[in-house]
Parts: structure tokens; sequence; C-alpha cells
């Protein structure tokens, strides 16, 4: 049992930073590859035409929950150690239908955004100023939303726990629906291309 | 160290591997989702295994708001409990953070990506039917929201969606039902901006 | 069969290896049982004040010297503090390591460390994990030296006392300490001998060959 290496004091603060560049390289190089530097293919995610965003992230997601899986069942991954952050769960669905909301009238997520304006797209400036504008405007608000951001704390729960199913049970319930969704992507996908044929 | 080269090279390749590979819309081949989708999640991995933690990338942003604010109103910026505990002790500098180097290295890794497909081209993304100008707003209006909306959720669609859903949490699954639910009720009223 | 596989894309390819994942993943269950464990605090704040589980040094050296198997001794101490000294037949687990050894949930455990505080803190970590019959050695390793290695019994001590004490003096020697006769009460020069590892006990531990969980 030695990782996450961070936590068992292999290096330090410092080269944690390079690290950091790194990993985020391989990050950015991924979404660019994924077509997320392009508003437009992010976008149509949400009509049907492109579902590249889901399939993308479903991918990636099952891809590390296996990892992490079977890393920390033969016992090189320590789980406890990984930083999961609190379930608060209104504000988090709150701030998720919001988020939502300015990601179909924006185009961009943080992340992408951040690629799009390496790959010279203009209006993912505007985006990125807008989104320091956003966080500026919740830490001068802050204050008054205190409460309503530490309500409904739930803890570190995990789906696991919150069904009462096992650890590997959930993962196998997030591949099966993953591959449906994926299934179901490739079908509308197939459905909208037709109809922009017909029209 | 030598691992997480090995993990990154291996993410690359997966990527560039399918870099021919079809894609439906776009005329200029994006790689296939599925691939692209692997080596994101070993990236992600990596940084499990590595620092204990996933991606993130508008905790980025908090840093430097806060440095902006810190140095334009240094009082109002201690004062706010927000800022505040961003800024710590004061004995390191907001950006001297973890997600700041991180989304550095987003940028520099995306323009790496272009550059090699040659998809680096000033330009605007919006619909065909749409003015630039109106673009331009919209893209800050939901920024705004997206920067409000991460705050208010603890994470944007790296921190929460991709990294949490990958360690099963709760709220972040709950977060990613509600991301497509705001995002799925607003498409019919945006449609002229994309289609 | 082959074919058809060779014949899939890429991404069915994919497919089916996370389906094949998933399914093992449901076979092993939980990565983490050993990290988390969800506790049943009242049953064990009631079991914590049941004197039943804790056991006396005397019963244990009784439980020595008459061979009994069907319990474990585990030594909490540190690898340093168990080389120097042990109970004999103890196994040497230090609190760090309780949940990676190969203690079985179903055995009898008696733990000990220098003294009460220490042993409970493991006690409490091995009932959060559903082991069941866990208990302490009551003084730890101090009592064991105070009442088995080196009796003391002071000189107007009533005759019963003495009847005993000279139960005792046998039981120390079979352990081969060194009891203490004539020492008043209270003094503080009680003169401590080099603890060595008795020779005569056989050493090796009880419970038999340790078996692997979860077969």
């Amino acid at each position: 049992m030695n990782a996450p290496f961070y936590k068992f004091d292999l290096f330090g603060f410092d080269v944690s930073l390079i690290i950091a560049f790194v990993i985020g390289i391989g990050f950015g190089f991924a979404l660019e590859r994924g077509g997320f530097g392009s508003a437009r293919i992010l976008a149509a995610q949400f009509y049907f035409t492109n579902m590249r965003v889901l399939k993308v992230m479903f991918t990636a997601i099952v891809t590390a929950m296996i990892g992490v899986f079977y890393l920390s069942y033969i016992g090189y991954l320590d789980l406890s150690l990984i930083y999961i952050s609190d379930t608060y769960i209104i504000p988090q669905v709150v701030g998720g239908f919001i988020l939502g909301m300015g990601f179909i009238i924006g185009g961009y997520c943080p992340g992408t955004s951040f690629v799009a304006f390496s790959t010279g797209k203009k209006d993912a400036i505007v985006f990125i100023l807008g989104v320091t504008f956003g966080v500026f405007i919740f830490a001068e608000l802050y204050p008054f939303i205190e409460d309503f951001y530490y309500s409904t704390n739930m803890g570190r729960v995990t789906l696991p726990d919150f069904f009462g199913l096992s650890y590997g049970m959930v993962v196998f319930l997030v591949i099966l629906m993953a591959l449906g969704a994926f299934a179901a992507a490739e079908w509308g996908e197939r459905v909208m291309a037709k109809k922009g044929e017909s029209k | 160290m030598t691992a997480l080269t090995h993990i990154l090279s291996k993410a690359k390749l997966l990527v560039t591997d399918n870099e021919h590979a079809h894609s439906h819309v776009e005329a200029k081949p994006y790689s296939n989702p599925y691939y692209v989708g692997v080596g994101l999640g070993l990236v992600l991995l990596a940084a499990f295994v590595i620092m204990g933690r996933g991606l993130g990338a508008s905790g980025a942003v908090s840093s430097v708001v806060t440095v902006g604010v810190n140095a334009v109103a240094p009082e109002h910026a201690q004062s706010n409990e927000y800022y505040s505990a961003y800024i710590g002790d004061s004995s390191v500098s907001p950006l001297k953070d973890w997600l700041v180097f991180e989304v550095l290295g987003v940028i520099f890794g995306g323009f790496l990506s272009g550059m090699l497909a040659g998809r680096v081209k000033s330009g605007v993304e919006k619909g065909p039917r749409v003015k630039t100008r109106t673009r331009f707003l919209f893209a800050f209006i939901g920024g705004t929201l997206m920067g409000f909306g991460a705050k208010l959720a603890r994470g944007c669609t790296s921190g929460q969606a991709l990294t949490g859903g990958a360690l099963l949490g709760l709220g972040s699954w709950a977060f990613m039902l509600a991301v497509f639910a705001g995002g799925y009720a607003l498409a019919y009223f945006m449609r002229r901006q994309w289609t | 069969m082959k074919n058809y596989i060779m014949n899939l894309s890429g991404s069915k390819k994919l497919a089916m290896v996370g389906l094949i994942l998933g399914l093992v993943a449901v076979l092993l269950g939980n990565p983490y049982d050993n990290t988390f464990a969800k506790v049943n605090v009242k049953e064990l704040s009631v079991e914590a004040i049941r004197d039943s589980e804790i056991i006396n040094v005397k019963e244990l050296a009784e439980w020595i010297i008459e061979g009994r198997v069907d319990y474990r001794l585990v030594d909490l101490r540190d690898e340093e503090a168990y080389k120097n000294y042990f109970i004999p037949t103890a196994v040497n687990i230090p609190t760090s390591k309780l949940l990676e050894s190969n203690l079985m949930r179903n055995q009898k455990i008696l733990l000990y460390c220098e003294d009460n505080i220490k042993a409970a803190q493991g006690w409490f970590i091995l009932k959060a994990n559903n082991y069941k019959g866990v208990y302490i050695l009551n003084g730890g390793v101090e009592s064991w030296k105070d009442e088995i290695l080196f009796p003391s019994i002071s000189a107007n001590a009533s005759p019963e006392e003495k009847i005993e004490f000279d139960k005792m003096v046998e039981v120390s020697k079979f352990f081969g300490g060194s009891p203490q006769v004539g020492e008043t009460e209270g003094s503080k020069e009680i003169k401590m001998p080099k603890i060595e590892m008795p020779a005569a006990i056989p050493m090796n531990t009880s419970g038999g060959k340790p078996k692997r969980e979860g077969c």
C-alpha cells in the first residue's frame, strides 16, 4: 500500500505543483482530442446531434472508477486517502442546475473553456471572464448565502453507502448504465442524422 | 515519477493513435470519443494515484479572483470569509496552488493537441444564425452562471462530475444529473444560438 | 466465437472489457472493508462496560500453563519492546497493523500493551471491524511484571496471603520470574532483574496455522 504517493510523503508540495502541470497537460490534451475545445460540439450534446460529451465523460468516469476499484482491491491504493468532497445535497443540485443552464447558454464549462482559449476561440475568453465574474459575485454574496451553502450536509457519502450495496455492485451498475447510455447515444445520433438528411 | 510518465504516455498513445478515426459532424476529425474517454480516465486515475485528489478547473478561478480582490481591496478581502479561506495565513500566495498549476497545464496541453492536429485557429464558436456580438453576450452570461453555480455546487464538471463521479460520491452524481437537467431545460430556448 | 470478437470495432471491444471488469467487481465486493467501518455505537458502549472482556494476568498465566490454544495472545507494542520481552505465546502485531493481520473474526483474541488504555484502543479497532471475541489483559505488561514475574509480599502479611503467595511463587518460577519476599510495602527499591525470555516455554503461537480470510 503506497498510493496515493503524495499522501505518503513521497514528494513535497513544490514537486506536486510540477506534477499538477504535467497532469494538466494530459487533461487538456484529452479534452482537445475529444473535441471539447469547440462550443458547438459541446452544445450539440443538448440537441442529441452529437453525444461526444456524454461518451467521453462516462467513459472517463468508468475507466477511472474501474482503476480505483481494482487498485484499492489489490491493496495498492488507499481509497480512504483520496479526497471526496462532502455531500451537501440541495446546494449541489441547485448549483448543478445553474451550471447546466450556464453550459447551454455559454457553450463551455470551466475546464473546456481553457482548452478552447488555448486553441484560439475568442468566445472562450469572454466566457472565462464571465466565470471570473460569476465567482466574484458568489464570493461577494457569500455572507448572505453561507447558511444555504452549508445546508443539508450528509457527510462523506458514496453511492454504495447510500444504497447499501457493495462497492463492486455499484461499479457494475454504473458500467451497465454507461453502456446503455452509449448504445442509446449511438442510436440517437443515427436517428438525428437521418432527420437532418430528410429536411 | 516513472509511474506518472508511464501512465501519461500511455494515455497519450491511446489518444494519438486514433487521430484519424471517423467523426460525424466536423470536417476536422476528432478522435474516437471512447478512446479519448479511456485516456481522460487514465489521466484522472493518475491524479488519484499520485496526488490522492482528482482534477478541477473552477478552483483555479477562485484563486485568481481572490488575488485580484486582495490586490484592489485588501481589507474587504480579509473580512470576507470566502476570500480569506483562499488567502489563508498569507504565507503562500493563493496562486501557488495545485489547481492553478493544473489549469496552466490544461491550457498548454490543449494547445499542444490542437497544434498537432492543426486545429489551432482564431475564431468564434457559434451557430450560423447568430451574430458574434450576441454570442459574446451569451458567453459572458453563461460564464457568470457557470462560475456562480460551480461555487455553489463546490466544483464544476471536472471537479464534481468527473472526479466525484469516478469516486462514486453521492453529491457528485446528483450534481451531474442536475447539470444535464439544467442544460436540457434551456436547450429549446437556446436553439438559435447553436443550430 | 473468436472471429466474432476479433471483428468487433474497437469501441465494442472496450465495452466488452468494461462489462467483464464490472462483473468481476460484483464478485469482489468491497475494496475498503478495512478502512471504513459501520459501528454500532450503542452495542459498543454497552460492551465497553462489561468486565467479562477483561482478563486478569493470573487467569492468563493459568491458561498458558495449561497450554490452552483456543485463543490468540497479541502484543500491541512496537517491535523493539516485543523483542525485549513478551508474554510467552504472544504474537507481535502493532496497533497500526491490526487490520492487516491474519487474525480471524471468530477467534478469541486477547490484546495487551503497556497498559489498559493502549490495549483498549486496539480493542475498539477490532470491535468496530466486527471481530467478535476481543479481550484485554488487565494492566498489560506492567501488571504481568508486578503480579506474575516479580510478585512481592510484605513481611507482616496474613497467613492467607502467604498461602496465596506461595502459589504465585510457583507460577512466577514457571515464567522465569523471581518473587520478592520481605520487602516492606510501598518500598520503591524493588530490584528489577533483567527480564530474559523464558526458555522452557514452547514459543510457537497458539491457534495453529494462520488461515487466510475469505476463501
